[in-house]
């Protein structure tokens, strides 16, 4: 199935200065490339796009929110805007973006594999993605789109807004989501290079091994819901659709199997991420390796069964009510687990106030109260107060943004030497992560009042006591806006003017840290051999 | 007795499959062979969970509309479903022998094998052609189409919208099969495959069988107890 | 996906890695034949018995033996019983998904209007649950008019919130459910409530 492009039956003769990068030039040799490390650098640069323009959409429905009712968007386009922002934040950034571009890169390196398994799926996977992220924009050329991310029936039966193009982007987004997957289960099943037993990799590729698992027995499922979507609008199926004799509460059946362990898609890189940063740059041996391993597992595991959460009020029984909000619950035992641990593993460590350790702090505030107000949502009658209001958006964004954005980040400034063989400035870097963590608290914590005071998300239109807060919250999303273009400036400029970077800048024990920065087109110059464990910062190499 | 048999062949491999070889990244050919097997395993489950939501919209409809369910179901034929369904066992027998035959190296056989479960394939689709074209026929179209005037619930338009979806997923599989069955059947003539390289075509079996997989539970679900 | 492409590159490569050739583990060829025979005849057993009418046990009998030809297909023709055991995990791995997923979607199902009739048994006001009355039910049903609802403002019964599931149907509603039952005002807002509307009350 799987094999090698031409050029790298020649691979091994490396010349001095050789890297991936410049192994072989011309964009078509980036377009046809079979590499692990160019697919991802292709996919991390597709990634932050989409980041960018999801961004814009965010700030767009924050400034329409400086005022009640209409500043400069109608209700119309302000549906448009908050439902293009759910959209591509969670289909084209958030859920192909850590293990597309940043695990793409480093999984192999990882395990010391010369490339993943299926090296020719994974180019696919990232033309699939383009192509769904293109249908994907194409619905807002041909009408738009205004059912919210969710596409909830019976709404998105009825509406005249193009759906069914933004439904089939997702469909297609799915095949490459399932690529990845597929990909990195074999490949860590298969490619490990010997003495690199399971409980000798990196916590990361535990974490990316139970996003995969998730990927591979959700995705179908939204599959299907969408081709059910699609079918309803156009032949009036009747499954959904209430006048048709069918059931709108099934949709979200369907649609949160899928969404909700999506949720763990999106959180789960991010885990492993924050577990490498916050060893590697406390220079300590991770506390509780397999308690981390193994929740990692959990949590994936878990979050199949906690989906009807998000239906206590959409008319589900109570019987299930009271089951999902019972094992919702428990999720929040393996994310206690993590937390404890990765504070742990700080404690009595050396600390380095890297810009990529400055990112994991923040990530664990952040995460810790995204986490904590999931567990007051989890609660039945506490959730008919707070459901479908802004606490419910503060939460979602604490742990989206303040967890994963953070973490991938954090790991994109950790990994950036390997990647691009550039040293950034550290200084701003930190600098660009206080302002990011500053409006990121600014825009989103004021959400959690505005929510228990009782004002409904998705609207553009509220009530002028909400003025000041809302306000608040839109100052807050410039300051976050500031931070992120801050952020990608000292990224870039890294690019020109930064200096070149060692093969191991933070010390780091794993396999990644020894080969060259950039690495080679195959990795690894030569054999790869294991001799300590991922996180022995004593031995040999690391200091 | 085959194994000592296919060993002997494997003994010379210089004619067997020139073209293969084993990947840079992998460390040997079983590793590579046994990578792909789990790949596509992996890509069944995912065709498991997306037949898996029709099934739990079945499930859930048949229990709320029981009746109506019961009823409808009477309007398929169960002769040319039971039809449909020994044509597809027989596509599968006929794809688990030429993967066989591909591990014994002979060629000639798998290339016989592949030809008959296309054609198994292909009648299976005519059946259904003619299937579908008597439900358009007489107005049984999912929901918002459905038009026959007998029908005794007004629920029995979800049970067609349900089946169309049901068999038309199936069929776009089955047509996916074809191609794929196809695909090994030339780079079997081209000779391709032997006993130390059959990979592909053992995939493609497994993908076929799966097909079949679904259409086992299809059937009694949607012909007999509806 | 396939190694075709690479006919050019040279024989030799795959082989110095070393590896093993890869050697096929072939079934004798009655064991395929006589998988066929079976399926056939389960075929033919569950057409038979649909023709007799076994109330439930049509459905059981007719998912019985599509599970065992379906374990027969997997174990023979896919080789799932002579492969890595990890294979067999997957595949037995997605099935479990498949019953969380439709297990749980009909914990659902199933369960709608299961706590209505028990709280229609025994009422609540909702303003002071733990003292409400236990024996006298609510005067008028669910579909109580107006009139009628304005006498549901008694201390006695209180308009129950189990009789307004409609209500809650989105999050912009809950507020009106979980507002006091005072009389005046509140009696239209309650009363609409109340109201199943036609396609939403059929869902619920």
């Amino acid at each position: 199935m799987a094999e090698t492009a031409a050029s790298h039956a020649h691979a091994p003769a490396h010349a001095e200065g050789t890297n991936y990068l410049n192994a072989q030039k011309g964009l078509m040799s980036w377009l046809t490339t079979v590499d692990h490390k160019r697919i991802g650098v292709m996919y991390l640069i597709s990634t932050l796009v989409a980041f960018g323009l999801g961004g814009t959409f965010a700030l767009l429905v924050r400034l329409e929110l400086l005022g009640p009712k209409k500043d400069f968007l109608t209700a119309d386009q302000y549906n448009q805007a908050f439902t293009l922002h759910g959209a591509i934040m969670v289909f084209l950034f958030i859920i192909p973006a850590v293990p597309g571009a940043l695990a793409n890169f480093v999984l192999p390196i990882m395990i010391g594999a010369k490339d993943v398994a299926f090296p020719k799926l994974n180019l696919a996977s990232l033309y699939v993605y383009w192509a769904g992220a293109i249908i994907c924009l194409s619905a807002v050329l041909t009408g738009g789109i205004d059912t919210g991310w969710t596409f909830y029936t019976p709404y998105s039966t009825v509406t005249s807004t193009s759906v069914i193009s933004m439904t089939f982007g997702v469909f297609v987004l799915g095949f490459s989501s399932i690529f990845t997957g597929l990909n990195f289960i074999v490949t860590l099943h298969k490619l490990r290079v010997p003495g690199m037993s399971w409980f000798n990799m990196p916590l990361f590729l535990w974490a990316t091994y139970a996003t995969s698992v998730i990927q591979i027995m959700a995705t179908p499922v939204l599959a299907i819901t969408l081709v059910l979507l699609i079918a309803e609008r156009a032949f009036g199926l009747g499954i959904f659709d209430p006048t048709l004799g069918g059931d709108p509460v099934l949709f979200q059946h369907f649609f949160w199997f899928y969404s909700h362990p999506a949720v763990y898609i999106m959180i789960l890189p991010g885990m492993g991420i924050v577990s490498e940063l916050i060893a590697v740059h406390a220079r300590r041996r991770v506390f509780g390796y397999h308690a981390i391993a193994y929740s990692s597992i959990a949590l994936a595991l878990l979050g199949f069964l906690v989906w009807g959460h998000h239906m206590f009020v959409a008319g589900q029984s109570e019987l299930a009510g009271v089951i999902f909000s019972f094992l919702t619950f428990f999720v929040a035992i393996p994310s206690g687990v993590k937390v404890f641990n990765w504070l742990a593993t700080l404690w009595g460590g050396s600390i380095a106030f890297t810009t990529p350790m400055f990112y994991a702090l923040s990530f664990l505030f952040l995460f810790t109260i995204g986490g904590l107000t999931g567990v007051f949502l989890g609660i039945l009658s506490v959730d008919i107060h707070l459901h479908d209001t802004y606490f419910v958006v503060a939460h979602f964004h604490y742990v989206m943004m303040g967890g994963t954005v953070m973490a991938f980040l954090g790991g994109l400034y950790h990994w950036w030497p390997k990647i691009t063989g550039r040293l950034y400035n550290d200084g701003l870097g930190k600098l660009a992560c206080i302002i990011i963590f500053v409006g990121f608290n600014m825009t989103f914590f004021t959400q959690f009042i505005l929510g228990s005071r009782g004002m409904p998300r998705r609207y553009y239109n509220y009530l002028d006591q909400y003025q000041p807060l809302h306000a608040f919250s839109t100052y807050g999303s410039w300051v976050l806006g500031a931070g992120f273009l801050l952020s990608l400036f000292v990224l870039m400029t890294s690019l020109r003017s930064g200096a070149k970077a060692p093969a191991n800048p933070w010390g780091g024990a794993s396999l990644e840290w020894h080969t060259q920065s950039p690495p080679v087109t195959e990795n690894f110059p030569g054999t790869v051999e294991v001799k300590h464990g991922p996180y022995d910062f004593n031995a040999e190499g690391t200091k | 007795m085959s194994a000592s048999h296919s060993t002997a062949h494997a003994a010379d491999t210089s004619k067997l499959s020139p073209q293969f070889h084993v990947a840079h990244h992998f460390d040997s050919a079983d590793e590579q062979f046994d990578s792909a097997k789990l790949g596509v395993w992996l890509f069944l489950v995912t065709e498991i969970l997306l037949f898996g939501g029709l099934f739990c919209a079945f499930a859930v409809f048949r229990s709320w509309h029981l009746e109506a369910f019961v009823s409808a179901h009477h309007h398929l034929d169960k002769v040319m479903g039971g039809i449909n369904t020994v044509v597809l066992i027989c596509s599968s027998l006929t794809m688990a022998l030429g993967v066989r035959a591909c591990q014994t190296n002979n060629q000639k056989q798998a290339t016989a094998f592949l030809i008959a479960t296309l054609l198994f394939a292909g009648a299976f689709l005519v059946i259904k052609y003619f299937e579908y074209s008597h439900k358009f026929h007489d107005g049984l179209l999912p929901g918002r189409y459905f038009t026959y005037a007998g029908a005794k619930y007004p629920d029995e338009k979800i049970f067609f919208g349900i089946y169309f979806m049901m068999t038309g997923i199936h069929g776009f599989h089955v047509v996916c099969g074809m191609v794929l069955i196809g695909w090994v059947l030339l780079r079997n003539m081209k000779g391709h495959f032997s006993s130390r390289y059959y990979v592909p075509v053992e995939c493609v079996g497994l993908y076929w069988h799966l097909v079949d997989l679904v259409w086992i539970y299809l059937f009694p679900l949607l012909y007999l107890v509806g | 996906m396939s190694a075709h492409a690479h006919a050019s590159e040279g024989h030799g490569h795959g082989h110095g890695h070393g590896g093993a050739d890869h050697v096929p583990h072939v079934l004798p060829l009655p064991f395929y034949i006589g998988v066929w025979l079976a399926l056939l005849v389960f075929t033919a057993i569950t057409v038979a018995v649909s023709y007799v009418d076994f109330g439930i046990f049509n459905l059981v009998i007719a998912l019985t033996v599509a599970t065992m030809k379906a374990a027969m297909v997997s174990l023979i023709f896919m080789h799932l019983a002579f492969d890595k055991k990890f294979n067999g995990i997957i595949f037995v791995s997605s099935l479990v998904f498949l019953a969380i997923f439709i297990g749980f979607t009909m914990a659902d199902t199933e369960g709608r209007g299961l706590a209505e009739g028990i709280e229609a048994k025994h009422p609540r006001d909702i303003t002071n649950p733990f003292t409400g009355t236990e024996d006298e039910p609510l005067p008028g049903g669910a579909t109580s008019a107006a009139t009628s609802e304005a006498k549901s403002a008694a201390p006695s019964a209180g308009a129950s919130p189990t009789q307004t599931p409609p209500a809650q149907g989105g999050g912009a509603a809950s507020p009106a459910a979980g507002s006091p039952p005072a009389a005046g005002s509140n009696v239209a807002p309650g009363a609409g409530g109340a109201q199943p509307a036609a396609p939403q009350g059929e869902t619920r």
